[in-house]
């Protein structure tokens, strides 16, 4: 495959589908459910009712839950950044809501076996009946960036093994049927201590603590969840025991980063690119451009800005995804995407609300830009703040940099 | 579908460019500097490997390999020496000109001195810029009158022409149409020795002395009615177009290229402070591993990595036969994040070696001084940024906001 960046018909089609069920369902209710704060349930059954009577929910759940083949010609990696920037643009809140395993899929399937890969994704083949969602659970009030010195602990006892801790900022914890939770054997180990486990909705010593009330994306749900002498069936140690007698425990968290993080920036591309359009078709109905007047010449060099750090950061989760899709090492790129789309969608909002002046401020159906605004801080955040991207990237471009 | 893979040929191709780009040009990065110019060898070898005539299509006498190509070879190229691009000889921005403005017959006539076997040592060049604006009105101040019994003449002056004392052939610029402004605008062929053309002496410049900088005046030149590119206004087959229609696309393409040696320039930057940064000790460590040096290194290696993914997909756009106003906003993008991210690249990498940096014993004093020159070749960051707005806003192409011009800025062509 030759340099290329058309999107092959069948991409077209996804992007040109979820664009248009953005625009005409979507984002007409977005304002109402970010005010509603909560997961729109109903909205998600009836959309789950009609993706499934169309066979497309099932498909899509197919292609998260089984393996990747080991055929070059696979472009999951790619279609889903397409699909997501798509969505975002339509509403970020919403997109993070939707059913299925979500960030839980990465991990168990790097490292799950075949029988929890059947137990834990098989749920998820039907959901015409019942929403279900899976989630993953690192972060910890005391462990967000390093996410190496988690202290939730774990212990063995006979068939099981017994959790104790709290896991913060959970992306649908608390509905989840159930949560990749890392915990660790001896805080002292670091990452070699590090298990992953999946524990299901209902497991004894598990409950969900307070839902969080947040800046934005708050139609997504946001849970503490706590461990108080949790039994975890041996069973649902991700992998097995024998995965862990090396520093497989924490990788897995890491696996999952690489794969998700170009897709988060493609979600930060969509918001981001929703305010530019917004402040784009403000320019052009508001402002008298017959000729080339200063002011016209430095709102379109902003507009120029904006647009192009969004095209740049674009091309690199593109370039991320493509090296996924090629089955080669991508952390660098990743971490590459995630740190420039965040700060081009940051950037891309509030100079859309500078451009719009107080009209961008106020809060309307039709007009997302505060609504963006508060959406989009979140992107340099979480999945790694830019911060942590930049510790990434600079691991690998330096010789025996182990920390700083 | 996406996809970042040079194919095979452009792999083969780009080794040897590589090759010649470490083993050649960046040992004698300083050689070349000093003596404001190439030498006659490493002329010769890039003559060799036909890198003047890549992007030329084939039924013109060019290679025919298209803009992602070349864009993939120039980045290369200038990795070696940012300026080495303009110090071969070649028909450059001449060959692109008239192939972009001018017809098959006419392109074919004019690239043939560069396509024969004795072609070696040939220079063109294209003479857009002027020293002043001098005028309350649009469009240049150099004139072009019909002649009596057919022909045009041509007065003026010609200012920011790259290669302009070792050209045997230019495009010139001139105002057809005074009372049109920048829609007045033609284009003619020039030959150096015609009766009337005088070339001003060469300057010194900031950066990028390995081309020659100078600029060229017009007095009383007589050329044929043949000798004037009309952009296609006049061939049927290409659908109605305006001659601003082809300016746009060709100073669109010529940047873009200037992008790619923006590329290259930011990624040698880039590799030669990562280098001295996991050399260099301070306070016990090697100064990469303080955080702030890190950080730094890791945006411009995102620059680097950013800019030349917008180059490829602007150029591959062209090559794909997209849209102009699909390609135009492409390149745009391309042109004014590649140009920009040069000058942070050359900027930090002076930066990040400290007081070394300054001395000429390090490279990256002169890339830095490259960076500012390639920005103000072909078109700046800000001509690009008003050509993407316009695209996005559906606004007519106003030459005078997105071509190089006294209202805006001169830029080198």
């Amino acid at each position: 495959m030759p340099i290329e960046f058309t999107l092959s018909k069948r991409q077209q089609e996804t992007r040109d589908a979820v664009h248009s069920l953005a625009e005409s369902v979507i984002r007409p209710q977005s304002l109402q459910w970010d005010r509603d704060h909560g997961v729109p349930v109903d909205f998600l059954r009836r959309l789950a009712m009609l993706a499934a009577s169309m066979g497309s929910l099932s498909t899509a759940a197919e292609a998260m839950t089984t393996e990747r083949k080991g055929s070059d010609t696979s472009s999951i990696n790619r279609n889903t950044l397409i699909g997501a920037e798509e969505m975002a643009w339509g509403d970020a809140g919403l997109l993070l809501c939707l059913p299925g395993p979500g960030l839980g899929a990465p991990p168990v399937r790097a490292t799950g076996t075949p029988e929890q890969k059947e137990r834990f994704f098989g749920i998820f083949k039907d959901m015409t009946e019942e929403l279900r969602w899976g989630a993953y659970a690192l972060t910890e009030p005391g462990a967000g960036s390093d996410v190496a010195s988690i202290r939730t602990s774990c212990r063995k006892d006979g068939t099981h093994w017994v959790l104790n801790g709290r896991k913060c900022y959970i992306t649908n914890g608390a509905r989840a049927s159930w949560n990749v939770v890392f915990a660790t054997v001896d805080p002292t180990l670091g990452r070699a201590g590090q298990r992953a486990f999946v524990v299901e909705k209902g497991t004894e010593g598990f409950s969900v603590g307070k839902i969080e009330d947040k800046m934005g994306l708050r139609s997504s749900e946001t849970a503490e969840l706590v461990f108080e002498d949790c039994r975890v069936p041996a069973a649902n140690l991700l992998g097995g025991e024998e995965a862990y007698h090396t520093k497989e425990g924490f990788m897995t968290a890491m696996k999952t980063f690489d794969n998700t993080r170009p897709i988060v920036a493609a979600m930060a591309i969509g918001i981001g690119r929703a305010a530019y359009e917004y402040a784009r078709d403000f320019v052009k109905a508001n402002y008298v451009m017959t000729r080339p007047i200063p002011r016209y010449a430095a709102i379109a060099e902003r507009l120029a800005r904006v647009v192009r750090q969004l095209d740049a950061a674009r091309m690199l989760a593109w370039r991320a995804a493509w090296l996924a899709d090629e089955q080669q090492p991508n952390a660098k790129e990743a971490s590459m995407s995630k740190a420039l789309a965040g700060q081009a969608a940051i950037r891309a909002c509030i100079e859309s609300i500078e451009i719009c002046g107080a009209e961008g401020t106020i809060a309307k159906d039709h007009q997302l830009l505060e609504k963006w605004f508060r959406d989009i801080k979140v992107y340099d955040i979480f999945e790694g703040t830019g911060q942590i991207q930049r510790i990434v990237i600079s691991k690998r471009l330096l010789t025996n940099l182990k920390s700083f | 579908m996406i996809s970042f893979s040079p194919s095979e040929d452009q792999k083969l191709m780009l080794d040897s460019v590589a090759q010649l780009a470490k083993a050649t040009l960046r040992p004698r990065i300083r050689e070349f500097e000093a003596a404001r110019g190439l030498p006659e060898d490493v002329r010769k070898a890039a003559h060799e490997m036909g890198l003047g005539l890549v992007a030329i299509p084939s039924e013109v006498g060019g290679a025919g390999l298209g803009l992602t190509t070349a864009v993939i070879l120039e980045e290369e190229i200038a990795w070696g020496d940012p300026g080495a691009a303009y110090g071969f000889a070649g028909p450059g921005a001449f060959g692109r000109a008239v192939v972009e403005l001018g017809s098959k017959e006419q392109a074919t006539q004019y690239l043939e001195p560069f396509t024969q076997p004795d072609a070696f040592g040939r220079f063109g060049a294209v003479a857009w810029g002027e020293p002043k604006a001098g005028t309350d009105r649009g469009g240049l101040c150099t004139l072009a009158k019909a002649a009596a019994g057919g022909g045009w003449v041509l007065d003026g002056e010609k200012a920011y022409v790259i290669n302009a004392d070792r050209a045997d052939r230019l495009v010139v610029f001139a105002q057809v149409d005074p009372d049109a402004g920048w829609s007045g605008i033609g284009a003619f062929v020039v030959r150096r020795d015609a009766p009337g053309v005088e070339i001003l002496p060469r300057s010194t410049t900031l950066g990028l002395d390995v081309a020659s900088f100078g600029g060229l005046k017009l007095t009383q030149v007589r050329v044929g009615a043949e000798a004037r590119l009309d952009g296609g206004v006049s061939d049927a087959s290409a659908g109605p177009q305006t001659f601003n229609d082809a300016l746009v696309r060709f100073f669109a393409k010529e940047a873009l290229l200037v992008a790619a040696r923006a590329v290259g320039l930011s990624r040698a930057a880039f590799e030669v402070t990562r280098e001295y940064c996991d050399t260099r000790v301070a306070f016990g460590k090697a100064i990469g591993h303080f955080q702030a040096v890190a950080f730094t290194l890791a945006d411009r290696a995102m620059d680097v990595e950013a800019s030349r993914a917008l180059v490829w997909r602007a150029a591959s756009l062209w090559d794909s036969g997209a849209p102009a106003g699909k390609a135009l906003r492409a390149s745009a993008s391309a042109i004014s994040h590649a140009l920009e991210a040069a000058m942070r690249c050359g900027d930090d990498a002076v930066q990040l070696h400290g007081g070394a940096g300054f001395m000429r014993d390090y490279p990256v004093e002169k890339f830095m001084r490259d960076a500012k020159q390639l920005q103000l070749c072909a078109m700046t960051a800000e001509q690009a940024d008003q050509l993407a707005a316009a695209v996005e806003l559906d606004r007519p192409l106003d030459p005078g906001l997105v071509l190089p011009s006294a209202e805006t800025q001169n830029a080198f062509v």
